[in-house]
């Protein structure tokens, strides 16, 4: 994921109206998701664990007859998971499949300020920075915005390759 | 039958008008500066599938319009762009699209407004009658279908057919009054009449039929009755019909626009007023006939209240809130199970019934069969045959499977591309056909079944099918692959290639199909529900296409088991039974074969899989439990047994699709809410067999039987046998590897072929030898008394054969070592010394061999009787050769051309003397190389076929080889004497081969003396 394109998913959004952000914390990380994409907040709910499932899927979550699949936050950007908390979860619908992120605790609904928007810096290693849109600046401590839709891309694609692959052909056949 | 198709066309006008906004989006996006590619594609598909979905709707001018636009469309690919001129020509053609689903008439002016100036000036013609079609001019620029002398000539028989049959049928309602079936075929074939001749370039005659069929139209639906006065004029119009035909058919231009006009104006009267209050010849109006006012009205209400049309969403909804329910009703239940309340136990009861009630009436408003989409299709084949000229057959089977109405839908597009595509590009013309030697019909077959919670649409044709070569040439040449690339490349891989977009190897493009859209909009629609796409082809011999649907809404059956502290969902089309087997007590116990757990059920080995391993649970010590649980399931007819902890329950499940990226997650099929709300997760019984290996098992035995004895021997410390009883104080064994399977038959189903004892097992034969014979121990009991005989089954080569024994006894597994120095006579191994006793090893591999030579020895052939060596094992340099092999029943007929074709060899198969004796006539000289003949057979008997053959100028001098059941002396010497040169046991590989290669050997060497 360049960066180009990570500013230019922002940009697209910032046109049409100032961005909120649904905000939860990991620890005392702060992160956010685009609050269009946030279908609700629970409590943490049980969770059936599916056993072979790569370690961030944490099991399906009976959401009211909809399963939804419970994905570790912690596993998926490579934190430290002894001091697990995760009492809520962000409920959100992609593509009609519900992802249930579990996470420590809920902060606020954010508006953000495109000026202090920065692209997910280069420290920050490619295998987290793939699920990232971009950190904002805040008064606060830096909200780092998680992409949904790059987590479901990204791990997708990890399964998909052929999928991938039939992309890549549809491009050529243009070209 | 009205209503139905008045039903179909609404819905699809419903669907075309989200089709054209999607256009409609895409021009308008084109036009501030979208990308390109994106929105042609958009677009151009848009056409394509209303296109043919018109064309399957026979809605002949929308069909041709579309087919216009998509042309004009085409040429603009190249240029990468879409000026402006054009993008507002397309929007008036999806504005006209739009006219022409509300049943308006339109005029459209096909020439494409480039900045250039219109080639014809004289667009439209200024007579226009006002009722007029798309006139379906065939553009300068694009060629449209090209129409041959032949196609030409069926086109003016069918019009003379359709306007007999309209004579007639008008004679008929103007004596009978109005018998729906009537008007019902007239206005088929005035419908047809149109489309053909709209096909065909002839506007004046179309737009006469579709002025005819637009004036019988309120006559169908009752909303007008049969006047004497309607009757004229259609009469005259098909006057007029016939009277064109003439002109055609002689080839004169077409000049009848004022006949038409005259009549339009007439019939326009008839349409806009069909009282005839006013109308300007009431005398030819009879009163009584005029319908009163209200009579439409009530035919309106009554079909409203009958059907009603309900958004899928709602639906949807409704089945969200029906598996809801369905929970609460299981909790309520399971509430009730431990209350003493009579009245609540009795409420509870109602709930549940009802909640049962509903349900099922609920997932009957989702499920059709998919006969409803498919039965279609066989009109479409027919229509499309000929179109192109073929002869093709179209077979329909499984159309009462039933699949979900919204997925129903998203199949109904690519399964007509698909077809549309095997009719076109597969089926090849009659006269190819022939020339390859296969039937000149070809024939294209549909079959859907459920497996494995999917539903599967296989379409199969016999035609020409994909050509690697073809595939790559033009992959490289659109580049989509490197050249170092495509030689490497896998031919699946090649073929995948024919999904991409763009992708076409017809070499014409014509009305039907042949731009490549086919297949890629079939892939993104299948991926788009959840479903897969398999293509397989030979170059050839035809092509398969199999769609695997999945049936995520479903609400299956399923039996719930618990493993460790989680529960499963098997569902329960895979289950077989349910087995419980102590380890303590008598019956039979979980066993170990080559450390692989195996149970005997009934005599048969079922290999276990063992739940908590596949799912990979920390090891527990609790090896030993008293109780196994054991569910035996049927994975693509391979049977086998998965241990559970315990076997919960039955449960109707809903089946949810997995997240995407667990999909990889094979031995997943899905998860479901179960009745306490908790969420279980669904076994994929066919993933967890391939996973296992289970399925392809039959393959690596096929390995090990090759691998050598020896080594088998030596890289194990441990080996297993399987002990059993002869008639001998000693207890014999043989390799548990060598056993294919354990069986036990009934006394009275052995049969003889010729001397040998055989059984019929699986669709074979399966020998029996007896291993007391063999090992020459007397019996000392008459084991003959026995009704059931035990046999092991084993493999040598491609073949079975069944040792029988007095008893299986048991698995020895042990590390010590056979000695082999006390082998003393063929087929023993050796001695395995235990603690307890020793055990006799057999080796059948050996045994096998020893038998067959027996039995080869036992046949007659000219050569033996000659004197003659024919030394079994002794290789002729083997010639490939293409042998016709007339055998009536299906098994031998396998098993032969098995063997055959293991060689090298081509088999044809006839079914009979007779068909062989055809197909010898129909092929040139020298195309067989050998004929080979069972002797009874029905319609022409083996016996006949030679003394037909020898009596053949053509055929006199080729090979003949009878094979058969009848091996006595007599028979023979007819068999030799109606002229076969070797006459053959059936049953008998080696020895058919090697009969094979030496008489093709002395025949040529006859012909080189």
């Amino acid at each position: 994921m360049s960066i180009e394109n990570n500013i230019g998913i922002s940009s697209e959004s910032d046109s049409t109206k100032s961005t909120q952000y649904a905000t939860f914390y990991l620890g005392n990380r702060l992160y956010g998701i685009d609050v269009m994409q946030v279908q609700e907040v629970t409590q943490a709910l049980p969770v059936t664990v599916i056993r072979l499932a790569p370690s961030f899927v944490k099991g399906l979550i009976n959401l009211r007859g909809q399963i939804s699949t419970a994905i570790g936050l912690r596993e998926l950007f490579e934190l430290n998971t002894e001091e697990v908390k995760e009492n809520m979860t962000v409920v959100c619908r992609i593509d009609g499949n519900l992802l249930s992120l579990l996470v420590d605790r809920i902060g606020d609904v954010v508006e953000v300020n495109k000026k202090d928007y920065e692209p997910t810096p280069d420290l920050i290693p490619s295998s987290i920075k793939r699920f990232m849109k971009g950190v904002y600046k805040t008064d606060g401590p830096i909200l780092s915005v998680i992409g949904v839709d790059n987590i479901i891309a990204e791990l997708t694609g990890r399964n998909e390759q052929s999928h991938n692959k039939s992309h890549k052909k549809t491009q050529g056949a243009f070209q | 039958m009205s209503s139905s198709r008045d039903q179909e066309i609404s819905e699809f006008k419903t669907e075309a008008m989200d089709l054209l906004d999607v256009a409609e989006k895409s021009l308008l996006a084109l036009d501030s500066g979208g990308d390109f590619k994106l929105h042609y594609d958009s677009i151009f598909r848009t056409f394509h599938n209303l296109k043919g979905a018109a064309g399957m709707m026979e809605l002949g001018e929308l069909q041709s319009h579309m087919h216009e636009l998509e042309n004009i469309l085409v040429n603009s690919k190249e240029s990468a762009v879409l000026k402006k001129e054009l993008i507002d020509f397309f929007l008036r053609g999806v504005d006209a699209t739009k006219q022409l689903l509300e049943n308006k008439t339109i005029v459209f002016d096909y020439e494409v407004p480039i900045s250039e100036p219109p080639i014809d000036s004289a667009v439209t013609s200024p007579d226009t009658p006002v009722i007029a079609n798309a006139p379906h001019k065939p553009s300068t620029s694009t060629p449209s279908f090209v129409l041959s002398e032949s196609s030409m000539g069926e086109f003016l028989a069918e019009c003379d057919e359709i306007s007999e049959r309209l004579s007639k049928n008008f004679l008929q309602l103007e004596q009978k009054t109005n018998s729906q079936e009537t008007i019902d075929t007239i206005y088929r074939d005035f419908h047809s009449l149109k489309g053909s001749a709209q096909l065909f370039g002839f506007s004046q005659l179309g737009e006469l039929a579709h002025l005819m069929e637009s004036c019988l139209d309120p006559l169908r639906k009752k909303k007008v009755q049969l006047s004497n006065f309607l009757v004229d004029v259609l009469l005259k119009c098909i006057d007029l019909v016939d009277r064109m035909i003439k002109s055609i058919r002689e080839k004169e231009p077409l000049n009848f626009k004022t006949q038409i006009h005259a009549l339009t104006e007439a019939l326009e009267k008839m349409i806009s007023d069909p009282q005839g209050d006013d109308s300007p010849m009431p005398e030819n109006i009879v009163p009584q006939e005029t319908t009163t006012p209200t009579t439409p009205g009530v035919d309106h209400d009554k079909e409203s209240a009958t059907t009603i049309r309900v958004p899928v969403p709602l639906l949807d909804r409704l089945m969200t809130l029906m598996g809801e329910m369905v929970l609460v009703r299981n909790q309520v239940l399971q509430y009730s199970s431990q209350s003493d309340d009579l009245e609540f136990l009795n409420l509870s009861q109602r709930l549940n019934v009802v909640t049962s009630e509903i349900q099922g009436e609920m997932m009957k408003t989702r499920m059709q069969p998919i006969g409803n989409v498919m039965s279609k299709f066989t009109r479409m084949v027919r229509d499309l045959a000929k179109e192109l000229g073929k002869k093709i057959e179209f077979t329909l089977t499984g159309a009462e499977t039933e699949l979900d109405k919204t997925l129903l839908e998203a199949v109904k597009d690519p399964l007509t591309h698909i077809i549309r595509n095997s009719c076109d590009h597969g089926i090849e013309s009659p006269q190819e056909r022939k020339r390859l030697g296969k039937p000149e019909i070809g024939s294209i077959a549909v079959r859907a079944y459920h497996e494995g919670g999917q539903v599967i649409i296989e379409t199969r044709d016999d035609g020409k099918g994909l050509h690697r070569n073809k595939l790559l040439s033009k992959a490289l040449e659109k580049g989509l692959v490197t050249h170092d690339k495509a030689a490497s490349m896998s031919d699946r891989d090649v073929m995948d290639f024919i999904f991409a977009p763009g992708f076409s190897t017809a070499a014409q493009i014509t009305n039907v199909s042949g731009r490549g859209v086919g297949m890629d909009v079939v892939r993104s629609n299948i991926e788009k529900i959840g479903g897969v796409v398999e293509l397989n082809s030979q170059h050839g011999k035809g092509a398969t296409i199999c769609l695997k649907i999945p049936l995520t809404l479903a609400i299956v059956p399923a039996m719930i088991v618990r493993c460790d502290n989680d529960r499963y969902a098997i569902p329960q089309v895979k289950l077989v039974e349910l087995v419980r087997a102590e380890q303590n007590g008598n019956g039979p116990k979980i066993e170990y074969l080559q450390g692989k757990p195996v149970y005997r059920l009934r005599g048969n080995l079922l290999p276990l899989i063992d739940l908590k391993e596949i799912l990979r649970f920390p090891k527990t010590d609790q090896q030993n439990s008293e109780v196994v649980n054991i569910v035996v399931l049927n994975a693509e007819e391979q049977y086998f047994g998965i241990i559970v902890d315990e076997i919960q329950d039955t449960a109707d499940i809903v089946v949810k699709p997995l997240n995407r990226f667990l999909k990889s997650l094979t031995t997943y099929s899905g998860a479901t809410v179960l009745g306490d709300g908790s969420v279980a997760v669904i076994l994929d019984v066919i993933g967890i067999a391939h996973q296992q290996q289970l399925i392809t098992e039959k393959k690596d035995q096929l390995l090990k039987a090759t691998n050598s004895r020896e080594g088998q021997l030596k890289n194990q410390n441990t080996q297993e046998f399987l002990l059993f009883k002869l008639n001998s104080p000693t207890k014999h064994a043989i390799l548990l590897s060598y056993v294919h399977r354990l069986e036990e038959f009934k006394r009275e189903q052995i049969e003889y072929s010729g001397q040998q004892r055989v059984v019929r097992y699986r669709n074979s034969v399966l020998p029996i030898i007896s291993m007391n014979d063999f090992l020459n121990f007397k019996p000392k009991i008459d084991i003959s008394e026995n009704e059931i005989i035990s046999v092991i089954v084993t493999q040598r080569g491609d073949s079975v054969y069944g040792l029988e024994v007095n008893e299986i006894l048991d698995v020895l597994s042990t590390e010590n070592v056979m000695e082999t120095g006390l082998a003393d006579r063929a087929g023993i191994l050796g001695n395995l010394v235990t603690e307890e006793e020793i055990i006799v090893i057999v080796d059948p591999q050996r045994i096998l061999m020893e038998i067959s030579k027996t039995m080869n020895q036992n046949s007659v052939t000219p050569s033996s009787q000659e004197g003659a060596t024919l030394t079994i094992g002794k290789v002729f340099s083997p010639k490939k050769l293409k042998i016709l092999f007339a055998e009536d029943m299906v098994f031998f007929r396998k098993q032969v051309t098995k063997v055959l074709q293991r060689a090298g060899h081509t088999v044809v198969f006839a079914v009979d003397g007779k068909d062989a004796l055809n197909q010898l006539e129909n092929t040139e000289r020298d195309s067989f190389d050998l004929v080979l003949s069972d002797i009874e057979m029905p319609n022409l008997t083996g016996i006949q076929l030679a003394k037909s053959i020898r009596l053949n100028s053509k055929w006199k001098n080729v090979p003949l080889i009878a094979l058969t059941t009848r091996c006595d002396k007599a028979s023979i010497d007819s068999g030799l004497k109606a002229g076969f040169d070797i006459y053959l046991e059936k049953m008998n590989p080696e020895e058919l081969l090697n009969a094979v290669n030496q008489l093709i050997h002395s025949k040529s060497e006859e012909i080189a003396a």
